[in-house]
This record gives structure tokens, sequence and C-alpha cells, in this order.
């Protein structure tokens, strides 16, 4: 009887401790989008006193979203009715973007444009954020400080030293015959910065810092028209400009339409002065030399009242930072490791579980597949993320099931720049042949490849290549190394299989590996001809050592020249920030003079500058969403080689889109309970909707020898994953985009179902029992070729390999150590728990025994 | 001129009040269910650079505590850069092998920061293993075993060919085909090359001299003959593992060839045995470790271990940490990601560290990294370190109540007869990044157990350790016949006062179980008298 009620009060405690925090839930219908018209003006005096208005223009600004924003997060801003840009610039971020003319300056403010607001919540120059002491602060000749004749100004403005009261410390003050102004940049934490030097800036302003400048000056076409994403930076980005959940911020445009010009004497009010300059570039011109402008409309002076009176607020709030996991969470991490298509996943599910007593810590830990999915069946790690079938490690495996729990892929993610500043090209259709002849090199990309046998008549590089410019009009033709090649992973992975296999099911892809030429011409890399698809690692084969010319090239000694061009790397992520930073990973720039203290160094190529960006990589659907990358659309059917071809006309395309991952789903197969499913990439590509880079990722794990706790979790896990986790969203144990939910109707039902099927067979350990591993199982570790040395030496010694079976003593210490990471893990927490145990027994007897006194006086 | 934008902006301002005071009372909920919630521990974007040696396991930590809220942003571009970085005060943190080097160092100066004060924080440790290609007819060899002196020639040009007879006697007379040896270094300022050739400076100074110019060690190696020189960790492997690679051989720390399932050379060191850079081994070989002062490390007892175990290009890896109260980058927020990012990593991090084919810091180490993190908090008092120790690490390679054991070091099998010198070679492959005591010694060659010796039962003499001293129990003399017990990593500055933190615990939990029932008891009697009314 009392042992019932000990057990009762027992489970009351348990319960108490289940309290859950709210999650936050996904973001509402009202994404705030904006739009807002105003009129701006250049207005000058001439030297009779007579105002005029030189130039007005109605700009029309829009933002699609401005409400609940993260950290990082980029919002669409466009515009139209702007007067035209021109002298673009290669990079328009930060600093590299003054040398331009007529440009849109978007910036970041910490407060509002609200007279009604107190002074301390206004924007103002001095609360928007820049990256560099240039964009705030000059020192000019008096005769070319057009600001000193800014008729909006105050009498205070216009003075020899401006901005601020008196020069500060650290400053140096301007000469007879200079003029300086400083616009200070106030922090959050009520610190200013001079801004007059790289040591006075706020220390986020770092010259390169780990993320590129977000305030840009955008172009307008001669349309009047101009798009751009920006980013926004939060207060845990950008401490100093303090923006967050609680300190509202703002989108500051300025159209700059030249500084005004009030009567003045001496050079700088000249009718044809510095102040009243018109620009030197044409409308819809480039300037990527980098020339020198006319400052008057320049963005340099975007604080000068008369550029600045122009200005376009638009109020953004951010949302309410995530809960986050505790450090000092006392619970042992439960690591899943694999495959990366899971990494955003991950990151958004795993406060969803540390945050709940009920549930554990999860981590994901990324690995190549077939790596994990051995730790797994070795019970190195309680479950794997995989996406495909593996090999199993050995006997004693486990009776591994694999439960479906997400529906990713790859994408192949670019950036394109159309020639003449007419935007991004959105649209990039790619066929497997173009995937082909990326990945096999086929592109002699320069100078140095041309002189490779059997690619001197191959194009350059991509964008000179007739089949490509037949799928994609209106590129340009100018050849670059990046466009050569396409970024990829150095390890072995899933993906890469995938990618092979759809080279592999195209007939025109497969009769050009093979040695057919293309329509036009154009041959495999012999390196990689009858390369033997699919593969999960792909091999670096070009062996060409160009004759080098160059010294620095000469120095570094006879390498091939093609591998260090595609460079493949150990994370999709890294690819995913190379494209977005525009950033090749070519290892092909020289750098150094050749001394013994400045050898020469190949090392990273250049970014390229904006205009005239082309690079491809390929990234999980996860990242590319996360980053906002645009990514191809692949070519679906199969159209078998034949002549040349000018338009898309007759190839069906199918880009990443959830619709196209469920058409690829509808067609996969199971062969039995637990089982992976097969995404036949032949099925896939008849279904002509489905998008061929579609993966499932499983949660594989031992139906047999695992310890109850950890097959419990691991079930708990699967379930979990396959319902909360599936509910799109971007808040803490949501789906992220990039992935296809799992439902239990549907599309994806199959999957559920199967899911919940392993989850319930890991839970009971159906599996058949483990048979104790062979004795021999080490001769299969290193596989056949390993021992290709003893080979070698046929006159090798005793090198025989006796599998002599293992030895009792060895026993003991090897049960030890296989499961070391996990029964350790509990033996170090037994005496705690016992502890703990006791504690709770000791203290339940005397409650135990108050309450039943308490009882027994009623 | 259209109004709707200030309409919005009033609508979204009147809406806000209301809406705050709403959140207030969602806050003052929240706060009270999620308890579990640092109080805003408002952590602030950290970015450093650096490392490309302990780059893999480092962001793999870096997307562990993103879980946690701490943003970091880690760029490896090498440890030269990331010294260079840190002490023109442009980053937060760098990562790197080797302390800075001064002024005079080739490929630049490498002055430490003027007017940064700084702490050098120990992260994790591995071995620079030797990853090559050579294949003989076809298939790839991934048994290669190289003495020392050997691989000093082979880097320093003074042996070309893989048929030659140093390699073959290291090989126990198996003779590979004339294949003319490639050596890849790293062409950027690497930390992986300043421990390479602190190695080259210190066991082999009559090679590297005259090769070098002078004796020293360099971040930039030098590039002489036929090698190649490739810029970073990831394209020393390409490198390696391209077609043209038939040949080649280069340094990365373990865990690259691991990730791409690339076979290691086994190093022969003093005891006679050659080994591969497992964790286990790597453990070993840091016990002869001598730390200096400011925690920066002293390698010549390992280079020089004796232990049949040990792996003579062990080392450290560590963060350069900013400690000064007026450092211009640091506001509390960034000392708080850097303390939680650390705290985490130094601690439950280390359980990892073997899968991704590092090894884990002993135990006193993680606790003098502790220390160090403790400037953090002398700098800024509102820097948050309570309960953040090390005994809060679930960290199963931690000998719970033993500072100075490692477990690893304890456990770590002996190696196979037939790697011993003048035996085998043992047939198995390399490179797999062994997790379990049994994997490690089956890759060490179980299935080449023929050894004169015969048998592997000596295995388990390491993992009897007195848990008081720290030393084995009664060791059987092992392979090389020297005296090999791996004992504790030794800290120059001695802290005699760790073990009480172990100690006041136990104590405390033990007196938690004797007086709180009683006290327990007495209060619920009391209330329960209170309440029905009864006297006392």
């Amino acid at each position: 009887m009392s042992r019932r009620r000990i057990a009762l009060l027992l489970g009351v405690l348990v319960v108490a401790t289940f309290v859950t925090s709210s999650t936050v839930t996904a973001a509402g219908d009202d994404v705030g989008a904006f739009s807002q018209k105003k009129t701006v003006t250049r207005e000058n005096v001439d030297a009779f006193g007579n105002a005029s208005t030189v130039d007005s223009q109605d700009v029309t600004l829009e933002v699609d979203h401005t409400k609940n924003l993260q950290g990082r997060e980029r919002v669409q801003v466009s515009w139209s009715g702007a007067r035209a840009s021109a002298g673009r610039a290669t990079n328009p971020y930060g600093e590299n973007g003054l040398a331009q003319e007529y440009p849109m300056v978007i910036l970041q403010c910490r407060g509002r444009d609200d007279s009604s607001l107190s002074a301390g919540k206004r924007l103002s120059p001095e609360t928007c954020w820049t990256s560099s002491r240039q964009q705030r602060s000059q020192v000019a000749d008096t005769s070319a400080a057009v600001w000193r004749l800014d008729p909006f100004a105050t009498e205070a403005d216009r003075g020899q030293v401006s901005g601020v009261s008196k020069v500060p410390a650290g400053c140096s003050s301007p000469g007879a015959d200079s003029s300086l102004h400083l616009t200070p940049f106030k922090a959050a934490n009520g610190k200013v910065y001079p801004a007059c030097s790289n040591d006075t800036m706020p220390p986020e302003a770092a010259i390169d810092g780990a993320f590129p400048p977000a305030e840009q000056a955008a172009y307008t076409g001669v349309d009047g028209k101009g798009e751009t994403s920006f980013e926004v930076r939060s207060s845990i980005e950008n401490e100093s400009l303090g923006c967050n959940e609680s300190t509202p911020c703002s989108i500051v445009a300025v159209p700059i339409m030249g500084t005004s010009c009030a009567r003045g004497t001496g050079d700088l009010a000249d009718t044809n002065g510095p102040c009243r300059a018109k620009g030197q570039f044409a409308p819809g011109s480039s300037n990527f030399s980098g020339l020198g402008v006319d400052d008057a409309v320049s963005p340099l002076y975007w604080w000068a009242e008369s550029n600045w009176r122009n200005r376009i607020s638009v109020p953004i709030t951010f949302g309410a930072s995530p809960n986050v996991c505790n450090v000092l969470d006392s619970r042992a991490p439960v690591g899943f490791y694999g495959t990366e298509l899971m990494s955003q996943a991950a990151l958004q599910w795993a406060p969803a579980y540390c945050l709940r007593k009920d549930r554990f810590r999860f981590q994901h830990n990324v690995q190549p597949d077939q790596a994990s999915f051995t730790l797994m069946e070795q019970k190195e790690a309680p479950g794997a993320f995989v996406s495909g079938a593996q090999e199993d490690a050995g006997e004693d495996n486990g009776s591994p099931e694999y439960a479906p729990t997400a529906v990713t892929g790859f994408a192949v993610s670019y950036v394109m720049d159309r020639p003449d500043n007419a935007g991004e090209d959105s649209d990039l259709k790619l066929n497997a042949r173009l995937i082909a002849k990326l990945l096999t090199q086929s592109y002699p990309a320069s100078a140095f490849g041309k002189d490779h046998p059997g690619l001197g008549d191959n194009p350059l590089s991509i964008n000179q290549d007739p089949e490509f410019k037949a799928l994609n009009p209106g590129l340009d033709s100018i050849a670059r190394e990046a466009a050569a090649v396409i970024m990829s992973l150095s390890e072995s992975s899933d993906v890469v299989k995938a990618i092979s296999q759809y080279i592999a099911t195209d007939p025109e892809a497969s009769a050009f590996i093979a040695g057919k030429a293309d329509p036009w011409g154009m041959t495999v890399n012999p390196s990689y001809k009858d390369i033997s698809l699919p593969v999960s690692e792909w091999p670096l084969l070009d062996e060409f050592i160009p004759v080098m010319k160059d010294d620095c090239l000469k120095a570094n000694n006879d390498t091939p020249y093609l591998p260090r061009l595609a460079a493949p790397v150990t994370s999709f992520r890294k690819i995913a920030e190379a494209v977005l930073d525009a950033w090749p990973l070519a290892q092909t720039r020289c750098t150094g003079i050749g001394t013994d203290l400045s050898p020469y160094v190949l090392g990273r190529s250049e970014r390229q500058g904006v205009g005239a960006r082309m690079l491809l990589g390929v990234t999980t659907l996860g990242d590319a969403e996360r980053f906002g990358l645009r990514t191809a659309s692949l070519q679906t059917s199969q159209i078998p080689p034949g002549g040349t071809f000018s338009s898309a006309a007759g190839r069906t395309f199918v880009g990443p889109t959830r619709a196209g991952m469920a058409a690829a789903v509808k067609t996969a197969e199971q062969a039995k309970r637990g089982a992976p499913f097969t995404l036949d990439m032949e099925k896939v590509r008849r279904s002509k909707g489905a998008y061929p880079g579609t993966l499932i990722v499983y949660t594989a794990a031992r139906t047999a020898g695992l310890e109850k706790s950890t097959a419990r979790t691991v079930a708990g896990f699967v379930r979990t994953a396959t319902t909360e986790g599936q509910r799109p969203g971007s808040g803490n144990g949501f789906l992220p985009s990039g992935y296809l939910p799992i439902t239990r109707a549907g599309t994806t039902a199959a999957l559920f179902t199967s899911a919940q099927q392993v989850a319930a067979d890991i839970e009971g350990q159906v599996g058949e029992t483990a048979t104790q591993a062979p004795a021999d199982t080490s001769a299969g570790i290193g596989g056949p070729g390993t021992d290709a040395l003893t080979d070698a030496a046929a006159t090798g010694d005793d090198a025989a390999t006796d599998d002599a079976p293992k030895q009792a003593t060895s026993d003991q210490l090897e049960s030890l150590g296989s499961t070391a990471s996990l029964t350790s893990t509990l033996a170090a927490w037994a005496l705690p728990l016992l502890v703990l145990l006791g504690l709770a027994a000791g203290l339940a007897g005397p409650a135990m025994r108050v309450l039943a006194a308490r009882r027994r006086l009623r | 001129m259209n109004l709707s934008g200030t309409h919005a902006r009033r609508r979204s301002a009147g809406g806000r009040s209301a809406l705050s005071a709403l959140g207030m009372i969602a806050l003052s909920i929240t706060v009270l269910l999620a308890s579990e919630r640092p109080a805003d521990a408002a952590y602030a974007q950290i970015e450093g650079s650096g490392s490309t040696w302990s780059k893999l396991i480092v962001d793999q930590w870096i997307s562990d505590v993103s879980a946690n809220g701490i943003k970091v942003v880690f760029t490896g571009n090498g440890s030269s850069a990331g010294r260079r970085a840190f002490a023109a005060g442009t980053s937060d943190f760098g990562i790197t092998e080797v302390p800075y080097q001064g002024s005079g160092a080739q490929g630049g100066d490498d002055p430490p920061p003027k007017n940064r004060s700084f702490a050098y924080l120990p992260i994790v440790a591995g071995g620079t293993a030797f990853t090559y290609q050579v294949r003989v007819n076809g298939k790839q060899v991934k048994n290669l075993r190289l003495s020392g002196e050997t691989i000093a020639k082979i880097f320093t040009n003074k042996i070309t060919n893989w048929n030659d007879p140093a390699i073959t006697k290291d090989n126990n007379g198996t003779k590979l085909p004339s294949l003319q040896i490639i050596p890849v270094h790293r062409s950027d300022g690497s930390g992986t090359t300043a421990q390479f050739t602190t190695w080259l400076n210190s066991e082999y100074s009559s090679l590297w001299k005259p090769f070098f110019g002078r004796s020293g060690i360099t971040s930039y190696y030098p590039s002489k003959g036929r090698s190649i020189g490739a810029n970073g960790s990831d394209q020393v492997m390409n490198t390696i593992s391209a077609a043209q690679g038939n040949g080649t051989i280069g340094y990365v720390e373990y865990a690259y060839p691991v990730r791409k399932s690339y076979p290691v050379v086994k190093v022969l060191n003093k005891a006679g045995y050659f080994v591969e850079p497992t964790q286990y081994n790597v453990a070993v070989a840091l016990t002869k470790a001598r730390l200096n002062q400011d925690l920066t490390q002293n390698l010549t007892g390992v280079y020089r271990g004796d232990d049949s175990r040990t792996y003579p290009l062990s080392s450290y890896s560590y963060m350069l940490l900013p400690t000064g109260a007026k450092d211009k980058r640091m506001s509390t927020s960034r000392r708080q990601s850097l303390a939680d990012f650390m705290f985490y990593s130094l601690c439950e991090g280390q359980s990892k560290a073997g899968k991704f084919g590092y090894s884990p810091l002993p135990l006193n180490l993680v606790q003098a990294g502790f220390d160090q993190l403790g400037k953090l908090k002398k700098a800024d008092k509102n820097v948050n370190l309570e309960n953040r120790s090390v005994t809060q690490c679930n960290n199963p390679t931690f000998v719970a109540g033993n500072l100075k054991a490692n477990k690893l070091a304890q456990v770590a099998p002996k190696p196979a007869d037939c790697d011993k010198l003048g035996a085998g070679p043992c047939t198995t492959g390399t490179g797999a990044a062994p997790t379990s005591v049994s994997d490690a010694k089956n890759g060490g060659g179980a299935a080449g157990g023929t050894g004169p010796d015969g048998g592997d039962d000596a295995a388990s003499g390491g993992a009897e350790v007195d848990p008081d001293t720290g030393l084995p129990v009664g060791s059987a003399a092992q392979g090389g016949g020297a005296a090999s017990v791996a004992v504790q990593t030794e800290l120059v500055a001695g802290r005699a006062g760790d073990d009480k933190v172990f100690g006041a615990l136990a104590v405390a939990e033990l007196l938690a179980i004797v007086v709180a029932p009683g006290l327990v008891a007495v209060y619920l009697s009391r209330r329960t008298r209170r309440r029905t009314g009864t006297p006392a």
C-alpha cells in the first residue's frame, strides 16, 4: 500500500519536472511589406541668388518583408523612378562602392525616423552603420569640400570642422586650407567612435572581418529601376549597431541626386566647380577599373543634408531570438553522426530537444555517410544520418534499419551576372552533359589548359560553350577560370554518388564521357574518358602539367593545373559560402616575389566583381535556402545524343521546389520493412516533374544489441523528427526551408509509415541477436589491395596473413573498449544517479510518514 | 508625397506599447517556465582565424554551440595568418599550433601583439600524420612504415626514390618499386609546418640545418627540389590523392586522411615500434609533454618517448585568448561567448575528438585551460563563469577523481608484434581512426599476429592504473625493453589544489545524503504540526 504511494509520489515529482517552455511559432502572415513614394530633388542657388531645382525624381521604394527578421536575413529591396546610376563598381559594398555615380545608398541604422520620438530613439547618420571610416569622414581641400556649400546644412555643418564640436583626441586637425567633416558612430552602448581612422572605428568594422560589409551603393538601371538583396545584422552579429527585438531599427535608402549647392565664393562655387558637378560617366556605364568619379554625385556624401533629406526610411523589427540550450545542461549529449544534408535541420531541431527535460541533448556530428554508418554499427554512435543504403561493417552489425527522417537533396547553386549591368541571372538551366563537362574538367579554363592534349579545341569555360548558351541565352562569353569548374566535395558522400548517377543515366552525358563529342565538337578530358560511374568520391584524375612561362608557376614545380582549379573541399558549407561571397575556391592565384622571405605562393583566387560574377557550386538544399543562393534547374528528359540545338525547347527542366521533391519521392520504392527506399534515377527522370537532386535522409540504427535506454532514445528521436520536426517554419524544432515535410498522408506517407515501423523495431530491438563476430573480422578491415606492400615483395618472408583467432585474454579489454563511449557515459552517471535516487528515497520516507500521519489525523 | 509609410509607422508605434506590455508578461512567464535559459546571457558573435590543423574538430564544436545561441565564425587560413590577425586586433581569437615566433621568421615577422594581452589556451591534441600515395602495380600501399630519420631525409631531399634502401629497411625488407618521391608541403604560413619543422630541428638538426640554411623552425616550408606546395590542409590532401599524386607524401593532422580513408605512415618511436597517430598513441605520447608557465608546449620528451605506444609527432593546438580588460574588440557578451564556447569545447567537446581523428586533452590541461578562461572574468566582472568547472564535463575520457590521469593513455593497446622494428610489416591498412581499444589493436595488425613473441596478452597491461598515482600497477615490461609507462602530463606550475574540487564535491554529496532526509523530515513534521495545530 505505502509502496504504491511512494511510486505515485515519485511519479508526480517526475511529471512536475516535465514542464516545457513555449516554442517560438512560425512567423505570421503579416511580413510587413513596405512601399513608399517620395519626390527627391537637387536644388542649386546660382551666383545671383536664384534657386532652381536642377533635378527631381519620384522614387518608389519597396521592401518585400520587414518584420520578425533574424540576424543575417536578407530582404529584397527594389525601387523605381530613381535617377540612373553611372560608373558601376565591381563591388558595391562598403568603401568599394564609393567610386560610382548616382547610386542608391542603402544602410542599416539604429532608431526610427519619427519626429515624435525622443532624440535618442531617432535615427541619424551617426546611428547608421558603415564598415569603413572612408564612408563617414572626409578631409578635403576647402576648394573641393562641397559639403561646405550645402544650402540645407546648418551653419555649424558648413564650418571648417564639422560633424563634431571640436576635433576629437586621436584625430588630426585639418590644415589651414583643408576642411574636415566627421560622422562619428554612436554605438548602442552609448560609446561614440570618432571614425576618423581605422583605429577609431567600432570593432565590427575591422578590415577583413568575417562578414563582408552589408551596406551598399546599389545600381539603378537606365530605366530608373533597381533591385538588390540587403542583409540585416542583429546585435548578435553587430553589437555596436545593436539592433534586436527591443531596439527598433530601420533600413535607410538614400537616392544620391548630387549635393545641392548654395551661393558662395571661389572655385568651389563656380558654375563648373566641384559642387555642381554632374558626373563623369554615362548612365548605365561601368567603372570596373575604379577610375575617379565626381564626388558631388558619388555616395561619398550620403550624410550631407542635401542627400540625407532625400532618404526613405523603412522601419524593421527583429524577431525574438529563439530559446537556446543552456551550456550548463548536465545531460550527456546524444551524438548522431552523418551527412551534411541534415545540418540546417539539425541546427533548428537541437533546441527543441535540449529545452525539454523529458528529452535529451541532440547533436549532429558531420561525417561522411559510410563512415557514420560504420560508427553506428560499431555502437560508437547511436544512429547515423545517411542518404542511401550503406555497406555493413562486419557481421556484428545489429541488423540496422533505415528510418526516413528528412527529404532534401543537393543543388547546383550559382551566381551569374548578366552583361551590361542588367542584373543577375535567375533562371539557370543545366543538363547532365554540362555538369559532366564541368566535373570532368573538360574546359581548359585558360591559356595554361589550352595546351592540354585533347582540350585545345574545347571552349575555355562554360559560358563560351554553345550548349550552355543555347540553354541560357544572354550571358557574356568572357572566359573565366572559375566558370570552367564546379566547386564540389573532396570526400565521400551520397550526394556525389547521386550526381554521378544523374550523369550516368543521361544518354547525352554518358555518350560524352564515353568519348563521343557533343554536337559542337567538344570532347571529354581524356583523363576522365570512360570513368566508371556512379562514384561516392569524385577523383582528381587530370595529370596535365602546362609548360609554365610564368616564373611564379614555374617555382611551384610542375603541379597539374586543372586539379588546382577544381580544388574540392571537405564541406558543402564552405562551397555555399564561396558562392555567397562570389569567391572561387580555385588555388591558382600567385603571390610573392620569389625571394626567400617572400617566396612565390599559389593560393586562393580573388573574389569576383559584382557585374561580372560567374560561379557554380554543389551545395545542400538547406544551405542554399539558408543563404538565399540561386539554384539551377536540372534537365530531366533523357534525350539521345543528336545534332546541335539553339534553345531549351523540347527539354524539361525541374528546379529544387517542394513539388519537384515530392514528385521524386513518389517514384521511391522499398524492398522490405526497414530497408531504405530506392530513388532510382531512371524513374525519377521519367517522371518529368521530379527534381533529380532529391535525396531521402535516413536515421540508420541497430535493431539488435543496443542498450534499452539508447534504443528508446533513438526511437523517440525518429518519432519526434517525423512528426513535430516536419512542421515547416523557422522556429525551434521546425523544419527549415530546403526540406520537404514528411507527413502522415500524401506523397510522403510511405516514408512516414516506414519511419514509425523502424522506430518500433529499434525500440523493441527486434533484429536478429548478433552472433559474436567470427575471429577473422580483422581480415576484412583492409579489404583487397591493402596488402600491396606485401604483394610487391614476391619474395617476402613470413608476412603470411595468418588469421589467428582472438585470444580469450583480450576479450575483457575489447568489450570494454568497443562500447566505451556508450557504456562509460552511463557509468559516469550511474553513481550520481544512484546517489540522487537514494536522496529522493530518503526524502520520500519522512514525507510519506507525514502524509500518512496527516491522513490519520483527518 | 505618399504617406503610407508614415501610417504604417504610427500604427506600429501605437501597437508596440500594447505589444511590449504583452511581451513583458510573456517574458516573465517564459522566465518562470524556462528556468533553463541563461538569464539573457547575451552572446555576441565572435570571429577568429588560423589553423587548418585543428579546423575539422573546431568546426564541429562551432556547430554544436550554435544550439546554445553562441555564434562563432572561424576562417581556416593557416596559423600564421591567424596569429597576424589576432596581433593586428582584427579578430576576437586566433588558433595556432605554435606560439608567436618573434621577428626574423621566414615569410615575414611574427611579433606578438603589441597592445593586446592574451593567453595561450590548449584546445585539442593530435598527431601530425604523413599521408601518401604509393601504388604498386596499380594497387595502393596502405601499410607503409618509416623511421623518423627516413622521413627527415625525404623532406630534406636526401632520399628521393621509394626504392631507397632505408625505406626497404624500415619495412623489414619489403622493397618498393622505383618511383620518385614527391614531398608535398604547405605553401601558406602553417602551424602544421611549424610543428613538423620543430620536430626536424630538434631530432634531425644535422639534416634540417643545411636544408633550411640555419637552425630553427619555420611556418613556411622551404620549397626546394621536387617538392610541391599546397595551400591549406584540404589542398595537401587533394594534391596527394589526385591521380597525379602517385609518389607523393605530405604532412597533415590525422583527421584529414581519416575523413578520406587515406593511409598514413606508421612512424618509428624510440621503443622500436612503428605506430599510427590514433587518439590512444597520441595520448600516450603527450604524457611526456612539458608545458611552460604560459602553457606553451615543449615536446622534446614526446619526440623521444620510450613507451611502445608513443606517436612521436604528437602535439597540442592552441587558442589565442584576449585577456586584457581594455581589449578593443571585447565586450561582456563577446567574452561570454568565448568563455562558453571554450567551456563546451574543452569539457564535453573533447569526448568526440577521437572520432574526428584527434585526441582529447587530459583533464589537468582542461583545468589549466579553465584557469586561462578565468582571466576573462578578471578582465570583466560581468562575465559569468559560475558552475563552469571540470566536474561538469560529460567526458568519458576523463578519469573521475584523478585530475592527472589520462584514461586513453591508460587503456591504449600495445602495438602488434608485426609493428616492431625488424618484424612484420603488419598487413592491415591505416587511416581509420579507431575509436575503440579493440579497433585500435586490430588496426595495429591483429591479422599479422605471428611475430616472434606471439600473443597480445600484454596489451591489457596498460589498463590497470593506480588511481592515486596515475601509474600502471605492475605494468609488464613492454616491447622496447625500456621502462615504458604512461605518466601524467606534468605542468611546470604545480597544481596541488585541483583534487580538492572533487573531494569537496564528494563530501558535499555524502553530507546531503546523510543530513537532508532528516532535515526534510523535521521540516515536514513541523509544518504538519503547524497546520493541524498540534503543539510542538
